[in-house]
């Protein structure tokens, strides 16, 4: 293996020396005349819309000189993406506004039973808690960022938004670290209910019975909880690598890389923030019953039969009936 | 939107500023900046606007004006990093130097600075100087006072004086100095005893002093920077100006512009310098004068050469070309590696799109055969009639700040000052100067014969300390060594200099810094014996330098001596009074506080340096020219006639500077035109070597040929043709001796009064004989022809000798170096290391060229400008340059680590690697101001702490081989082979 | 009102850093912060070209408008400055820069890289001109003083112009026109949209 990469290296060698001839051969019978051929900046720039060469501080990106390419990035930051993001949140949020108005709260068709089946273990929530704390905090500090300029500074001030800024900077960057984790824990905890399956072709033909009054079966997770929870790991992993890549400048990439970084960062972060206002929505006032799951960690069996009768039946199979609990007299009377 | 709260009413201000800045008129400064630098300290008030004296400036609105306006002064000095001379503006508040400012007014700047004039100020605030007097105490670095230092060095000293003569103490100085330190360092070597007083210039232009003089007369640059303006080609061979001589590349673009000139660079290297040329030649290092040879056989194969000028001006062309002959195209492309056609492109237009001038530096002189390198250039020059016209000359960029002076009054070997000699002639002349008796003098030295022999190169200390005792030409060997402002790293052969500084008995080093002579003393495993004297940067003195244009030029104290650190002048001072002839030797000299006055230093050289022409530049008159810059035409350096102070004078009084300072010579900008009055700068050749000689022809007959003009003068000279130096019988025969005063007749006679006749312009010590010959137009030394053949030297016409190490073994046969000789007290033999180089195949295990050089940011040793953070973050790596080709070769990647190997002594030095198409295939390039490391081990901790450079480096040197011009002991950094592997 | 301009004539630019060095004397500039630089192109080859570059203090400048917390300003002359209080550090202004201009005290963004810090065209900053807090947060204001920038004013070949745009643009184009050759305003169509006859 070494020989034939020495072989190679001795036949590419051989041919840069050919070239190299190639080249000299002339240049030595003309003239060298390095005022008539010094390099024109237009004609670099047309070739690699960048200049780059050699400097002799350590500091290599400064080699360089220009590179347009931040026009381009200036305007999907100040254009492209306050677009975006406003249409992707304000949209959502009419959406769930005009749904809200429509639809009303899902009730529970079946009331209450009275009956109780633990949803989600404490260790469950509490990862949910940390993860939803820290994605709210980074949200607002992120949207700030983006739109803080045009509608937070001028109703502030310089001073007091700069400051609010460099704090919400702070917390945005120290947060990453448990949103992170919190990320890492949601995709290996709840793996085992998301893998998508033939449960889910029917769920999304029916709607997801948002529409009507349909129940359409699920196992523990329905498709949409599916999607809410891979858009948390796919977009969750996105926004935080591409996060750490801005958080530490020029370990993976050079200017270049760091815009395309923060591009991503953002485009994600605000479908994000627009997907949580959904999911946000229906763990609140869209759904009755829906909050227990993550607020006690239990749901009233009615509740689960109607969203998860799959997932209801098994547990049950497992634990039998007795596996849920009366809940008490008082509460239910 | 924020607001900038202060509005501003400047437009016309900012109008002119921009004109200043771009059209680069002469404008300037305004009241300075309202507040104080970290460095300052609060004081000052309102009032008290700095008074730079600039032409049409108003005084910017005051809107500035703030609690912190500064009461800044302004005063004016000279940047010591190469020899440009660029005045460095200065503002100093409450004795703390707060900021630099642009010097509009100077002719020479114009305002701009390099990267290392543009941050002198920090060299004096440093934190990392020496602050007080070490000592080497059991390895360790120690503190001790003033006193104690300078008793225990002078016991120590005066000690082995006793035992060994005062040959063994080695005085070596600096091209930094002021020419007041350096001739009064030259002085404490004579009084001392010993001859054995060099600087710099020994490394770096001793070779163009020597060649260059035997030539025509004086060894300095014929021109000046600004009159490369006038040239229509300009021609770089053997240096890098861009690099080295920054500033002077104003001068060289906007002449390439406005002439729309030539600029043609011949160098091995594509340099900074290549970049901006119109036609880049590549040549082998070490074959300048094939080059030179290879164009003046198409010169005269076309009758391009200049015949009117060779047939009144130059002596011994018929002989050159005999030499030239051999030299057709085939031959000069087989050595140098340049084809036919493309030198005949350039010999043609150096020859014929006149006024041309031919550039050199360090290339051509820092060689074996650097002295018949210059002497080449200069019979290009003469060839094509390129010498005493505007546009045109030798023009030879020195390295240090004042390295022609330290050179010009006489801190050297082979001279008293003002290159008098060391004959018995010259010390009586001194000793009528100094007003000492001759025999005092005399008695200083071990013996009459040693007093007139030419001292040790530095180049060749070590081996004067380590060489058998037999092999050095004088009592003992070298046993002390006293340093003030010179660099060790800058020396070849550094680890054979470790054998020689763990020899040494005593090691004194003078310097702002403690230099690789501490650090390098230490590795050589020195636990004793050695002393770090702190010594104030130039910044910190007071007196003259000169630039490489030979204008002088006044250096105020910016700020006093920073810490402990002293003048040079008074370490001087110091040691002469611990020896005992203080009082000798300041006769004349008003002393003060142990601070000798430099003007009164000026003043002595004046009244003794006739021979040069530095008797007209009196303190006051230089202080004016200072104060008065702007006065001065840009590029004819005059100022006009109308002003009382400095009218009519050139900017600095560009020596030769005739006559006493009332003569008012207003200096000479170009040597040798005679297309002007002697009054007014003009001249003639020198006839230094004789008025007439005799030739043997081929018949075996002889004939008589005159060495002077042949209908050449300078403009309204009452002589019109060739004449000999003025001496008092001249004058009579001339019937010119009326003219001299009685005055001058009664000095004339004290100076030799067994035969008054004999008195020569330069001898006479009232300036009379000068004053008469000048009054009739004629120039004091006479009038005579430059020597394209220059007897008396080695190769009286250049011959081509190969490199002492070179990778053409092939030529050795054919161009060996001269045969082994003793030069300088010590043997040379450089011979036998070129024939047993070639028997070993040194050039198989070696099989690169190396060569040597400058970068922008570092000056010289490099020590100081490692030490300033603003330039050492530029360059934080010592490093080679090395082909693309090589490199692949060696599996050696841009920026990775090297191993280079010498030639010599197993030598080693890690560095990184620069690979590039800047140099050729088979030629390796490496900065010289790198030290502190030696072959791969970091030196740091063998500084004293807190005085380390911010960094450090193998130094090129270490890698550098044995090679010295037998004219002058000059070494060879420039040319020998190393190996390179990846580390 | 003059609109400044920086315009470097690399057919006299010789990498000589004295543009950096003067910058680093003026304004106490430390260690690793290189508010302006030199970039040679094409080393060591034949056509190299050395550029000396900082701020452009661009037309409409990127920097400016992409601040989250919109702390730059462009004064009258048309010099964009910063406010360092307001500055929260995050970077944005880098990625938006042509030129690399902004520097950053720290190397990582962890926390905050430190406020940034660019060439100021010697104008200072917001604080009152002249004052000791302006110096220290931004450097010298020579512009306040009727002086133009250092690095220009010490250039060593004057290949580094600083001043009026038309006036220096002027010059340049003189300069070409009397030498016959010009490699271009380097940056100026980028920063400033429009160029100059080479």
């Amino acid at each position: 293996m070494a020989s034939f990469g020495r072989y190679i290296r001795l036949a590419l060698g051989a041919w840069a020396f050919v070239l190299l001839v190639a080249i000299s051969m002339p240049a030595a019978a003309q003239q060298v005349n390095p005022t008539a051929s010094s390099v024109k900046e237009q004609q670099l720039l047309q070739e690699l819309n960048r200049i780059q060469g050699r400097v002799s501080i350590p500091d290599q990106r400064s080699g360089v000189l220009e590179q347009p390419a931040g026009r381009d990035w200036r305007e999907f930051r100040n254009v492209t993406l306050r677009w975006v993001g406003g249409i992707a949140i304000l949209g959502m949020l009419a959406l769930l506004v005009v749904f809200y108005l429509s639809r009303g709260m899902v009730r529970l068709q079946s009331g209450r039973s009275g009956r109780t089946v633990e949803r989600f273990s404490a260790f469950e929530r509490f990862v949910h808690w940390m993860t939803a704390t820290c994605f709210i905090i980074l949200a607002v500090s992120g949207l700030n960022i983006t739109f803080g300029r045009p509608l937070l500074l001028p109703l502030i001030g310089f001073e007091a938004f700069s400051e609010w800024s460099q704090w919400a900077k702070y917390a945005h960057n120290y947060l990453s670290f448990p949103f992170t984790i919190g990320v890492v824990l949601i995709f290996l905890m709840w793996i085992g209910g998301n893998i998508p399956n033939k449960m889910d072709i029917q769920w999304i033909k029916r709607g997801g019975g948002i529409v009507g009054h349909d129940h359409p079966p699920a196992y523990r997770f329905n498709a949409g909880q599916k999607a809410i929870y891979w858009i948390v790991v796919i977009g969750g992993g996105l926004v935080a690598a591409t996060g750490y890549e801005l958080m530490f400048p020029f370990y993976l990439s050079g200017i270049e890389g760091m815009q395309l970084a923060q591009i991503v960062h953002s485009i994600v972060a605000v479908l994000f923030i627009a997907v949580m206002f959904a999911h946000i929505y229906i763990g609140t006032i869209g759904m009755e019953g829906a909050f227990e799951a993550m607020g006690s960690g239990t749901v009233d069996v009615n509740w689960a039969r109607e969203h998860h009768s799959l997932w209801l039946e098994e547990q049950s199979a497992r634990t039998g009936p007795n596996g849920t609990q009366p809940q008490p007299a008082t509460a239910a009377e | 939107m924020l607001i900038k709260r202060t509005q501003r009413q400047r437009s016309e201000a900012q109008s002119r500023g921009s004109i200043a800045a771009s059209l680069s008129a002469q404008g300037g400064g305004f009241d300075r900046r309202a507040f104080l630098r970290r460095s300052g300290v609060v004081g000052g008030g309102l009032a008290a606007l700095s008074t730079l004296p600039v032409g049409s400036v108003r005084k910017a609105e005051a809107a500035m004006a703030g609690p912190l306006t500064s009461g800044a002064t302004v005063r004016k000095s000279v940047c010591t990093h190469c020899s440009v001379g660029c005045t460095v503006t200065a503002e100093v508040l409450n004795g703390v130097w707060i900021g630099q400012e642009p010097s509009w007014a100077s002719p020479i700047n114009r305002g701009s600075h390099c990267a290392k004039g543009a941050s002198v100020r920090e060299l004096v605030h440093s934190d990392r100087r020496l602050r007080y007097p070490m000592k080497l105490v059991d390895g360790k670095w120690t503190r001790v006072s003033w006193d104690t230092a300078v008793n225990e060095i002078g016991d120590k000293l005066l000690q082995i004086r006793e035992k060994s003569s005062g040959d063994s103490v080695y005085w070596l100085g600096s091209a930094k100095m002021t020419n007041e330190g350096a001739y009064l360092f030259r002085k404490l070597g004579a009084f001392w005893g010993t001859n054995n007083t060099d600087h710099q210039a020994r490394i770096c232009h001793s070779t163009t002093v020597t060649g260059v003089a035997n030539t025509w007369g004086y060894g300095a640059m014929t021109n000046s920077f600004n009159d490369i303006r006038n040239a229509k080609t300009q021609m770089i061979m053997g240096g890098n100006p861009a690099e080295a001589h920054p500033v002077s590349l104003q001068h060289l673009l906007e002449g390439k512009e406005l002439q729309k000139a030539n600029f043609i660079v011949i160098d091995p290297r594509l340099t900074r310098t290549a970049a901006h040329a119109t036609e880049y030649v590549r040549m082998r290092p070490g074959t300048d004068i094939p080059v030179l040879y290879g164009m003046m056989w198409h010169i005269l194969q076309n009758g391009w050469e200049d015949k009117e000028f060779i047939k009144q001006r130059v002596y011994g062309f018929d002989d050159l070309r005999k030499e030239v002959d051999k030299w057709n195209p085939e031959e000069v492309e087989r050595v140098s590696g340049i084809p036919g056609e493309q030198l005949k492109r350039v010999a043609k237009i150096f020859a014929t799109e006149k006024p041309s001038t031919l550039i050199w530096a360090m290339g051509q002189t820092q060689k074996t055969v650097g002295t018949a390198n210059v002497r080449t250039s200069c019979i290009l020059l003469l060839m094509t009639g390129n010498v005493g016209k505007a546009g045109t000359g030798a023009n030879i960029f020195r390295g240090h700040d004042n390295v022609q002076g330290a050179t010009d009054v006489g801190l050297d070997i082979v001279t008293l000052p003002f290159y008098y000699g060391l004959a018995e002639g010259a010390w009586k002349h001194w000793s009528r100067v100094w007003e000492v008796d001759y025999d005092f003098l005399k008695s200083r030295f071990e013996s009459k014969q040693i007093m007139e022999t030419p001292g040790i190169p530095l180049t060749r200390w070590f081996d004067a300390v380590t060489l058998p005792k037999d092999q050095v030409a004088q009592k003992d060997n070298v046993r002390a060594v006293f340093v003030q402002g010179h660099a060790s790293n800058s020396i070849t052969r550094i680890p054979e200099s470790l054998n020689g500084l763990k020899a040494l008995e005593l090691l004194v080093i003078a310097d702002p810094h403690p230099t690789t002579w501490a650090s390098l003393a230490v590795e050589a495993g020195r636990k004793d014996g050695v002393y770090i004297l702190p010594v104030a940067t130039q910044f910190e003195c007071k007196g003259s330098r000169v630039a490489s244009n030979r204008s002088l030029q006044w250096g105020e104290q910016i700020v006093k001596p920073i810490f402990e650190s002293k003048d040079d002048l008074e370490v001087i001072y110091l040691m002469a009074k611990k020896f005992g002839f203080a009082e000798q030797m300041f006769k004349n000299i008003k002393v003060e506080n142990n601070l000798p006055e430099a003007e009164d230093v000026l003043r002595e050289m004046n009244r003794g340096s006739w021979s040069t022409g530095y008797c007209g530049q009196s303190p006051e008159r230089l202080k004016a020219h200072m104060k008065k810059q702007a006065k001065f035409d840009m590029l004819t350096m005059r100022a006009p006639k109308d002003d009382p102070e400095v009218g009519g004078d050139y900017y600095g009084l560009p020596w030769p500077c005739w006559g006493s300072p009332d003569v008012r010579h207003p200096g000479t900008p170009l040597l040798y035109n005679t297309n002007l009055g002697v009054m007014d700068g003009g001249g003639t050749f020198r006839p230094r070597f004789g008025i007439e000689r005799e030739e043997k022809l081929p018949d075996g007959t002889t004939r008589k040929v005159s060495l002077l003009a042949d209908g050449s003068y300078s403009k309204d000279s009452e002589i019109k043709d060739g004449y000999p130096e003025f001496t008092l019988a001249s004058l009579k025969k001339l019937g010119w001796d009326k003219d001299l005063t009685e005055a001058e007749m009664a000095t004339i006679d004290k100076v030799n009064p067994a035969n008054p006749d004999a008195v020569s312009w330069s001898l006479d010590l009232s300036g009379g004989i000068q004053r008469v010959a000048l009054m009739h137009g004629c120039v004091p030394y006479g009038n005579g022809k430059a020597r394209m053949n220059a007897f008396g030297l080695p190769d009286p016409i250049p011959v081509h000798r190969e490199p002492i190490y070179t990778p053409r073994v092939d030529l050795v046969a054919k161009y060996p170096t001269l045969p082994d000789a003793k030069q300088f007290r010590v043997p040379n033999i450089g011979f036998s290391v070129q024939k047993a180089a070639v028997e070993k195949g040194i050039a198989k295990q070696f099989p690169l060229i190396l060569s040597s050089g400058r970068l922008v940011e570092y000056e010289g040793g490099g020590e100081e400008t490692r030490t300033n953070p603003w330039l050492a973050e530029l360059q934080q790596d010592m490093f080679i340059e090395i082909s693309p080709a090589d490199a692949a070769d060696r599996g050696i990647k841009d920026g990775g680590w090297v191993w280079v190997t010498g030639a010599e002594s197993d030598s080693k030095a890690k560095m990184k690697a620069l690979v590039t198409e800047r140099v050729g295939k088979g030629v390796a390039w490496m900065p010289f101001h790198f030290g502190g490391w030696f072959a791969g081990r970091d030196l740091r901790g063998n500084y004293p702490k807190g005085t380390d450079p911010f960094v450090l480096g193998e130094s090129a040197n270490t890698i550098t081989t044995y090679g010295y011009d037998p004219a002058t002991g000059m070494q060879e950094p420039k040319v020998t082979l190393c190996q390179i592997a990846a580390a | 009102m003059a609109r400044m301009k920086f315009l470097c004539d690399a057919d006299r630019c010789i990498e000589c850093n004295a543009c950096v060095t003067a910058c680093k004397n003026e304004h106490e500039v430390p260690w690793g912060i290189n508010r302006r630089r030199v970039v040679t192109i094409n080393d060591g080859k034949p056509g190299e070209r050395s550029i000396s570059m900082a701020c452009m203090h661009c037309t409409d400048a990127p920097c400016q408008a992409v601040c989250p917390v919109n702390c730059f300003y462009t004064t009258a002359d048309g010099v964009v400055l910063h406010s360092k209080d307001l500055c929260i550090g995050c970077g944005y202004c880098f990625y938006a820069c042509p030129f690399g201009a902004p520097q950053y005290p720290k190397v990582g963004n962890f926390g905050s890289r430190g406020k940034m810090d660019k060439c100021t065209f010697c104008a200072g900053g917001p604080e009152a001109d002249g004052s000791k807090e302006e110096y220290e947060k931004y450097g010298a204001n020579r512009l306040a003083e009727g002086k133009l920038p250092l690095c220009a004013e010490m250039c060593s070949t004057k290949s580094l112009l600083a001043g009026d745009g038309e006036i220096i643009a002027q010059i340049y184009k003189e300069r070409v026109t009397k030498r016959g050759y010009g490699s271009g305003a380097w940056g100026w169509k980028t920063a400033y949209r429009e160029t100059i006859g080479s």
